[in-house]
């Protein structure tokens, strides 16, 4: 078979359906990449938009642009919509775009789970733009203090847009983390052992494992809250021994680490691109994945450097500061190994490389200020002020929107397969970088000067005038340069000419495919023996498309690629993709019927949408797989390999097992905001405790063994054991609720019924987990199709039994000890 | 997964124990702790997390739990010593600050 015969037969099998039916119902990730890029491009317009309204008001004192009213809606939004809607979906985008080409194989590891996930950003950002264009939207700022956010502060559905379409949309961020993390570690082109894997990967999957440990305190959060609102649950009301200092901790556990997921994908397109600028290799790889894994671990532990006016004991001050700036440390490990890189190569003054040149001189600002706030004396004087505003804005404007010009231009003619010329790009970086410190450089002042921060007007005569008035204005003029940038990349994707398939010469495997790229990627998979294959062998592009590579031949005409071993890239198995399908979109849409129940308080609707979302998820799960096995087959190259589905711990298990670390991190977040209130909140201890007694705790331990051991036995005996598991754990509720029958009273009451639901809610996901592979056998599906899906029932069967144990100790436990 | 572990683990082991001694320097604050006062659990608390992450060190260090590739061998080696460092620096405030001030 010739080259173009395997590309005609290739894009017969993996692409999208022609037309607009192919955007509802394309699991690709080319085609989801650039859709969640421009979507996310959108909502950057938009919080861009607001940006420039808020700078208006701001530009002259006692400005009656704007009420407060509207004001407050609009730099929460601003925030909001930055950092939910544009920052984690442009890197979810960008990833989804590029891994499996960088890395070397046809499509991430669940490319339903990707469309999915844009659907769910789509219909979650749409709820927040609706809440906005209605009046609406959420006004108690992006973080959402209570009691600002309860419903004493704000009794209106504004706050409920926030925390419900929040959640909603961050669906979308676990599953993409779920898949870049699984792509990562397994869907890699053969050879390509961990230390030959492109820098942008480690990046990539610090910055999943990161998600999916960091957004878990803020779900939990939000619907701590939206349970408060909704049900007068007091999870943060002092009088009735909740805490709104809970809050903070939850929502900066995940807020601090929220940083660095946005910058670390920016770091890893930096350490991509600069050496290519630069003609040379990158210095110190090893050197900067270990920065990449101690900036994402340490972000973890600083937390409650946002909170150092909240009254924290000096030493708890003392701790925080210290890790806080510790982290400066593996900062200036990148910044220097990218400065070494510069100084062996020759870099060439490209766009892209005016950008780097540009995140350099604003980050390294944005940095050294955030040494200065983690020094505790400095930190109350500066606190809530525009000091930290501009601190802020150079970080995540520093650190994230300029590295992704710098990608955006880089890769520009991997997207549209065209030669991009750069004199409006120009134009635009000479507008926006000057625009940018116009605009922030100056606010540090004014923060320095008390202007505090959410004020929606100032009087005259404290000095901010001037400053304000230059501010808006470089603001205006930053504002001109981005709209310059979407008009650049407008006229490059329609008008410019044809252009070469790897303009920059670069070493990375995103590159050895015509561009823009197919929707099979690559004709054939390569076998990787560099970390830059391109570098170490100029033919191999035409090899691949030649088929010389893994899976060459698409005669078994279906869409299939390989998984590998994680640590040394050996071929282990063949996966074959699922085809073009609506289902992700409707499952998206009636998760979005759930949400929308809850938003406008129509109840009726949530449980029936739980249903329709756990039947398409049946559906889904049901088409996995084949009958009867396979065996092992041709993968080309002589290697012959097991299909995926066929083996111990298919794709599905290791994305149920990062999926449970996300699960795993809620339930520890809601243990520690337990501990947190009995230790902590003023008005405690309750009333009365909850004792289970000893029937409840043996009907737990009872119940725990038998859904363990369910998920044990397959088919219909362990149906029958995790049934009767969760009737002997679901009467055990029954017994302890009945101890504590208003969820409204206390605090404690409070996070019992939650800690009771979340272990009911675990042993049923496990009770139809096993009931799907009953299903299958009786199905006719043979033991060793079964195999893999027994083990992933198995799995949560397990995790299901634990969270049984653990509720049943945190419940008990106080009791005992009073 | 072992090579993912060997990489994790230090710093992991360093947030846990950064976590819990912040922890039960809450506990030992809060109005209801009714045990012995005193800054002396938690310098224990913090002496112990120090060892753990020694012994860490030592177990990547001297191959006894073996990296055959050496740049992860090196990367992980880099990140022990960034978890014992971090350790020792960030608990530090046990033994020279006020505890419940």
């Amino acid at each position: 078979m010739n080259a173009l015969r395997r590309h005609r037969a290739l894009t017969r099998i993996w692409a999208s359906a022609p037309g607009w039916k192919g955007w509802f119902t394309s699991v690709n990730h080319t085609d989801l990449g650039r859709m969640f890029l421009t979507v996310a491009v959108f909502f950057f317009l938009v919080g861009g938009i607001l940006a420039m309204l808020i700078r208006a008001q701001l530009a002259t004192p006692r400005s009656a642009f704007m009420g407060p009213e509207t004001y407050n809606q609009v730099f929460t939004m601003h925030g909001t919509i930055m950092m939910f809607l544009f920052a984690i979906p442009f890197f979810e985008g960008l990833a989804v775009y590029l891994l499996p080409k960088l890395l070397g194989t046809r499509d991430l590891a669940f490319p339903r789970l990707t469309a999915y996930g844009f659907w769910c950003y789509v219909f979650g950002g749409s709820m927040m733009i609706f809440a906005l264009l209605a009046g609406i939207a959420p006004d108690s700022g992006w973080f959402m203090y209570p009691p600002l956010s309860s419903t004493i502060g704000a009794p209106g559905i504004n706050s409920d847009f926030w925390l419900i379409g929040i959640t909603f949309v961050e669906i979308s961020a676990i599953s993409a983390a779920v898949e870049i993390t699984v792509t990562i570690l397994r869907y890699r082109a053969p050879g390509m052992s961990l230390a030959k894997m492109p820098i942008f990967a480690w990046y990539a999957l610090v910055t999943a494992v990161m998600i999916l440990t960091g957004f878990p305190p803020l779900i939990l959060g939000s619907i701590l809250l939206e349970l408060e609102r909704a049900f007068g649950m007091p999870f943060f009301q002092v009088a009735q021994g909740g805490d709104a200092l809970l809050w903070q901790h939850l929502f900066w556990m995940f807020g601090h680490p929220e940083v660095y997921i946005i910058f670390l994908p920016a770091a890893g397109a930096i350490s991509t691109i600069l050496p290519v600028m630069a003609r040379t290799t990158l210095m110190g790889y090893g050197w900067v994945v270990a920065a990449a894994v101690s900036l994402a671990v340490l972000s973890f532990g600083l937390w409650v450097h946002h909170m150092f006016t909240t009254g924290i004991p000096h030493m708890g001050l003392a701790f925080f500061s210290a890790a806080s700036t510790l982290v400066a440390v593996p900062t200036a490990v990148q910044i220097f190994a990218w400065i070494g890189t510069l100084w062996r190569g020759r870099p060439g003054l490209h766009l892209p490389m005016m950008w780097l040149l540009a995140f350099f001189a604003t980050f390294v600002i944005g940095g050294l200020t955030g040494v200065m706030v983690a020094v505790v004396p400095f930190d109350w004087q500066a606190h809530d002020t525009y000091f930290i505003v501009a601190h802020l804005h150079y970080v995540l404007i520093g650190g994230f929107v300029f590295p992704m010009l710098a990608a955006l231009y880089y890769w520009m003619p991997h997207f549209v397969g065209r030669k991009t010329y750069f004199k409006l790009g120009g134009v635009a970086f000479w507008l926006i970088v000057p625009g940018f410190h116009g605009t922030f450089l100056l606010l540090h002042w004014a923060g320095l000067l008390g202007m505090r921060r959410r004020i929606d007007s100032y009087g005259p005569g404290q000095g901010w005038e001037i400053i304000n008035l230059i501010a808006s204005v470089s603001g205006f003029v930053m504002a001109i340069g981005f709209a310059l940038v979407l008009i650049d990349v407008i006229i490059n994707a329609v008008t410019a000419i044809r252009g070469s398939r790897d303009p920059w010469r670069a070493g990375t495997l995103e590159w050895a495919m015509p561009t823009p790229p197919a929707a099979y990627n690559f004709a054939s998979l390569p076998h990787v023996d560099s970390r830059d294959p391109l570098y170490a062998d100029r033919e191999l592009p035409v090899r691949l498309a030649r088929g010389e590579g893994y899976l060459g031949d698409p005669a078994r005409g279906r869409r299939e690629t390989l998984t590998v071993d994680i640590a040394t890239g050996a071929p282990r198995t063949i996966v074959v993709f699922p085809g073009n399908t609506a289902l992700p979109v409707l499952m998206s849409a009636v998760t979005g019927l759930f949400f929308l129940g809850m938003l406008v308080k129509d109840y009726w609707l949530v449980p029936i949408s739980a249903l329709g979302v756990i039947g398409c998820a049946l559906a889904w799960v049901w088409s996995l797989g084949r009958r009867a096995p396979e065996g092992p087959l041709d993968a080309g190259r002589g290697a012959v390999l097991p299909v995926a589905s066929e083996v111990a711990d298919p794709p599905g298990w290791w994305g149920s097992l990062f999926l449970l670390l996300a699960d795993g991190t809620f339930l520890g977040s809601l243990l520690f905001g337990y501990a947190f209130l009995w230790t902590i909140a003023p008005n405690w201890p309750p009333p009365a405790y909850a004792e289970p007694g000893p029937a409840a705790l043996a009907l737990v331990l009872a119940g725990a063994a038998l859904t363990a051991v369910g998920g044990r036995l397959g088919a219909l005996a362990g149906v029958a054991a995790a049934l009767a598991g969760t009737v002997a754990v679901g009467l055990a509720a029954l017994a302890v609720l009945a101890q504590v029958p208003d969820p409204a009273a206390h605090a404690y009451d409070a996070t019992v019924w939650v800690l009771v639901g979340y272990a009911l809610l675990h042993q049923v996901v496990a009770l139809i987990m096993m009931a799907l592979v009953a299903a299958r056998r009786w199905a006719g599906h043979s033991a060793v199709t079964r195999r893999g899906a027994a083990r992933v029932a198995r799995l949560w069967s397990d995790y299901a039994a634990l969270v049984a144990l653990l509720a049943a100790a945190a419940v008990g436990l106080p009791g005992v000890l009073a | 997964m072992s090579t993912i572990l060997r990489l994790s683990l230090p710093l992991t082991l360093w947030l846990a124990s950064f976590s819990a001694v912040y922890g039960l320097h809450g506990l030992l604050c809060s109005s209801r702790w009714t045990g012995p006062d005193g800054r002396w659990p938690l310098i224990a608390a913090a002496l112990l997390a120090l060892a753990l992450q020694g012994a860490l060190l030592a177990l990547i260090a001297t191959r006894r739990w073996p990296e055959p590739e050496p740049t992860l061998h090196r990367t992980s080696l880099i990140l022990a010593v960034a978890a014992f460092v971090g350790t020792g620096w960030t608990l530090m405030p046990v033994a020279f600050v006020s505890h419940c001030l």
